[in-house]
């Protein structure tokens, strides 16, 4: 079935338009984006269960983007009469005002930015889902949720929690000017697993997740994940420190994901660019890792949790090619940023809802994958690690400096697994060495959208990453 | 609004049932050096209704929650209430009873003035003295004036105005042709410029020294000193395993009246959440079921004393009058600067994203910026990473007397952990 588009969108589009109208007598660029997104959230544990209609993305609102000789302004709000559209227009007038004069008695200068191109273009599309989360068997599902964790409980004896959770959001957005009217509609889902063991005052925690671009059919695939997640589990409990140095290692899909991101996602955000803020800008067309190495990013290089239509800047999705063979051949950029470095957009502006203000932000962000099995990998290291599982992430686009946190290594010693596993794991490095050392990749690739992104320390979206197994060497500790 | 999504509760035939209405007017101002990239106004008001339905025997409750959006019309309004009533009854925990009204009523506060406020933001970043090495590169300013309001079917009807701001910093240190980044995030109520001012001073010194780094030599243990807000994720760790859902769900193994680690050769932690602290972001008279927020000694001198959290895990454990803690104080330290500066030991400045896992005792952290002292030699260096466990640490961990604020965390201003993993940097 089609994801059906928000009636309610629908019924305030005329108004909309109207309010478009009225603003664009004073100023030189109008743009609004409508968002009405709905969602499902259960969570089930042993101890406390859940039902909620909210979900990272679900929302209802609209922002407005007005440029007035040259200085962008926005207005955020969640209460519009669709009969009245002139009543806000003068709201926003006299809000954006007020700042105005605040802003004149500061003194402060303004960063002058050319006005936004509007081109006619229309779209409405909705994708294809089998379910939605606002008509989903709550009860079906808590149900398997519940037999879900109840299992986990029976597969570890130190077992003292077996969290599970389902979430599904079918997203509605609007992005209307006066030249441009696109709508889009669909629902992507995300589900996880979080099993908690503890022996004698050592606690751990495993994790497993699905995600896609679907409905909550999705979660059907949870329950084969409860098997991994036990036995990751009982593994951490034995788990040993490790050895500080640098080793050979071979990322799992999920920890090549991370790298992926942390390494030439935010590296290559170019609003980071406008600021002088990412070293990335000065490295267009060089080498910044191995032959082996190509990363794409784009809502169209793979179909998961953030595969739109069109970005929240009304630019259509793209697919770009951001390192080709080791050579740095461009970033991703919002249409604002676009518009002050001279580049075409590439459909990464995106907001954490309608009241924020968009950012360049990652998609998907993916490494293309190699000819190499995942049995040669092994077989080539001397001493080194498998990693797997991915906790958090963070870098440093200004230095290329990297932090992953990962959940364990398997030890490969002359080629073979030694059994021993070391938990947790700090991998830190300097990008370009750990790009550059890339020397293997398997044909095998993945996505996983289960997390979220920050810019700093805020501003949370959805964003999805992989690839294949990938070796290359790295600092742990 | 709110009335009539209270009178389509009330008719709803629930066991129970909250409403949290959040009003938010903010102020958001974007520079890019110190011109104005972007200038936003939020007026948005989002209500959030929790709805709780009791077996007939009295021996499971269920809640569900959604938000209700404030242009929804009564017939969806109806039909999200109904919605909810059945998906409470789908999850069956043990029964619990909602947070009864209380006598302490909320002062209710006044509208904040934001332009004053984003006024002075404004300002205080305008006179920072910067230099040619070291400068803002970029700021991001965030002022709202909150309206909060929770009403539930147990008869708490409570309102209270806030401010609530945040600025984020990126400041810049180059040197011969080699330019860095320094990232800092602050969160208040109200601009506090005199503060603001003397960090960024501070950080743009980290940023001048950061240029003179050498790789990080160390490979073994080291005493690691916090003397910045990464100790916040420390005393953190203190807080949540103090908190009722981690006590209940046994991921956290604190006991009322026993020592929180085997044995101290150190300093013992006092930890108090606090109703008020000066210009925290975070002074509520009250959580988000509606419990007061009092004064309260969760450890004292390295004794757990009271357990603290939301309603349902405090039911559990038998609580009264617990709640969600918002400020928290952390004191215990015997120690001057000079003693916990002494002998060797490694001042990590600059983290990328120090971490503290609250349940497994993990801390992570890549050193983006350390002194490495040595009696009276002080290397600066970077690279490499710390590592290691609270469940090693807690039991030797040394603390200053003197004190310092973090928005709603006020802890001691320098914190030794001994013995922790160090990665080196060098080749």
């Amino acid at each position: 079935m089609k994801a059906p588009f928000s009636e309610y969108l629908q019924s305030i589009k005329p108004g909309l338009k109207e309010m478009i109208s009225l603003l664009g007598q004073d100023y030189d660029y109008v743009s609004v984006l409508a968002t009405d997104s709905h969602g499902l959230a259960v969570r089930i544990s042993q101890r406390s269960r859940s039902v909620s209609g909210e979900t990272m993305t679900t929302e209802r609102g609209i922002v407005v983007r007005v440029c007035q000789n040259g200085q962008y302004a926005e207005y955020a709000f969640n209460r519009f009469d669709p009969a009245s559209p002139e009543k806000m227009a003068n709201e926003l007038r006299g809000a954006l005002e007020a700042q105005l004069v605040m802003l004149r008695l500061a003194g402060v200068k303004s960063y002058n930015t050319p006005v936004l191109p509007d081109d006619k273009q229309t779209l409405f599309v909705e994708k294809e889902t089998q379910q939605l989360p606002e008509t989903a068997d709550v009860k079906a599902l808590v149900e398997k949720l519940g037999e879900i964790s109840d299992r986990g409980m029976t597969l570890n004896e130190h077992a003292i929690e077996c969290i599970v959770s389902a979430q599904s959001t079918h997203i509605c957005k609007m992005f209307l000017t006066a030249q441009r009217d696109l709508c889009q509609s669909y629902v992507y889902s995300e589900g996880a697993i979080f099993m908690i063991v503890n022996r004698e005052g050592n606690t751990q925690a495993a994790y497993e997740s699905v995600s896609g671009l679907c409905g909550p059919e999705l979660f059907d695939r949870l329950e084969g994940k409860i098997d991994k997640a036990a036995q990751t589990a009982a593994e951490l409990l034995d788990a040993e420190r490790i050895e500080p140095g640098e080793y050979e290692i071979i990322a799992s899909p999920e920890v090549t994901g991370l790298i992926a991101h942390e390494a030439f996602g935010h590296g290559v955000e170019m609003d980071m660019f406008v600021k002088n803020r990412a070293l990335g800008a000065e490295y267009i067309g060089k080498r910044v890792g191995s032959d082996k190495c190509t990363m794409h990013e784009g809502a169209l290089c793979a179909e998961d949790v953030t595969s739109y239509a069109f970005d929240d800047e009304g630019t259509l999705a793209g697919d770009v090619i951001e390192i080709d063979r080791g050579i740095l051949k461009t970033g991703i950029c919002d249409a604002l940023s676009a518009l002050r470095l001279g580049v075409a957009p590439t459909g990464n502006g995106k907001r954490e809802n309608f009241e924020h203000k968009v950012y360049t932000r990652m998609t998907n962000t993916m490494f293309d994958s190699g000819e190499d099995s995942l049995e040669d990998m092994i077989a080539s290291i001397k001493h080194g690690y498998l990693l797997e599982g991915m906790e958090s992430g963070m870098e440093d686009p200004k230095h290329w400096g990297i932090q992953c946190i990962i959940k364990m290594g398997r030890e490969i010693k002359d080629g073979r697994f030694t059994g021993k596993v070391v938990a947790p794991i700090i991998m830190t490095g300097y990008v370009p060495d750990l790009l550059g050392g890339i020397s293997m990749l398997s044909p095998h690739r993945e996505v996983f959208g289960s997390g979220g992104c920050g810019k700093g320390y805020k501003e949370w979206v959805k964003v999805a990453d992989g690839g294949p197994y990938l070796k290359t060497k790295a600092r742990l500790g | 609004m709110t009335d009539s999504i209270v009178k389509i509760l009330n008719n709803a035939g629930v066991y129970g049932w909250e409403i949290n209405d959040e009003k938010t007017n903010g102020w958001e101002f974007y520079f890019i050096r110190h011109e104005l990239d972007q200038h936003r106004v939020r007026n948005v008001e989002h209500i959030n209704v929790k709805v709780y339905q009791m077996t007939d025997d009295g021996q499971s409750i269920g809640f569900a929650s959604e938000e209700i959006a404030p242009t929804a019309t009564e017939q969806e309004i109806e039909k999200l209430v109904s919605d909810l009533a059945y998906r409470a009854t789908l999850v069956k925990n043990r029964p619990f009873t909602l947070t009864p009204p209380s006598e302490v009523k909320a002062t209710e506060g006044k509208a904040s003035d934001i332009a004053d406020i984003s006024a002075d933001f404004i300002r205080a970043m305008s006179e920072l003295p910067e230099t040619e090495g070291e400068d803002v590169n970029s700021y991001e300013i965030f002022v709202s004036d909150v309206s909060h309001r929770l009403i539930t079917s147990t008869g708490i009807d409570e309102t209270e105005h806030y401010p609530s701001s945040m600025i984020e910093v990126v400041v810049n240190a180059r040197r011969d042709g080699h330019e860095i980044e320094l990232y800092r995030n602050y969160k208040s109520g109200t601009c506090d410029a005199a503060g603001l001012g003397r960090d960024l001073i501070k950080t743009m010194g980290y940023g001048k020294d950061r240029l003179l780094t050498e790789p990080t030599p160390v490979n073994g243990k080291c005493d690691v000193l916090f003397s910045g807000s990464d100790a916040c994720e420390i005393y953190q760790y203190f807080v949540d395993r103090m908190g009722a859902a981690m006590i209940y769900r046994k991921m956290s193994d604190y006991e009322i009246d026993k020592p929180i680690c085997g044995a101290f050769n150190g300093d013992k932690v006092t930890v108090k959440a606090l109703r008020e602290l000066a210009n925290s972001s975070e002074n509520h008279a009250f959580d988000g079921e509606g419990a007061v927020i009092r004064d309260t000694t969760l450890i004292e001198d390295g004794v757990a004393k009271q357990f603290v959290g939301g309603r349902m895990f405090a039911c559990y454990l038998g609580l009264t009058d617990s709640f969600a803690p918002t400020n928290i104080e952390v004191t215990g330290g015997s120690r001057s600067e000079a003693e916990l500066r002494a002998g060797k030991y490694l001042e990590v400045v600059e983290f990328s994203d120090f971490q503290v896992d609250s349940m497994t005792g993990d801390i992570f952290g890549e050193i983006r910026l350390a002194y490495l002292h040595d009696g009276d030699k002080t290397i600066p260096v970077s690279g490499g990473s710390i590592s290691g466990s609270m469940n090693d640490f807690v039991g030797n961990m040394l603390m200053s007397e003197k004190s310092a604020q973090y928005d709603s965390m006020k802890i001691p201003a320098l914190t030794l952990l001994r013995g922790v993993t160090v990665t080196g940097a060098e080749k």
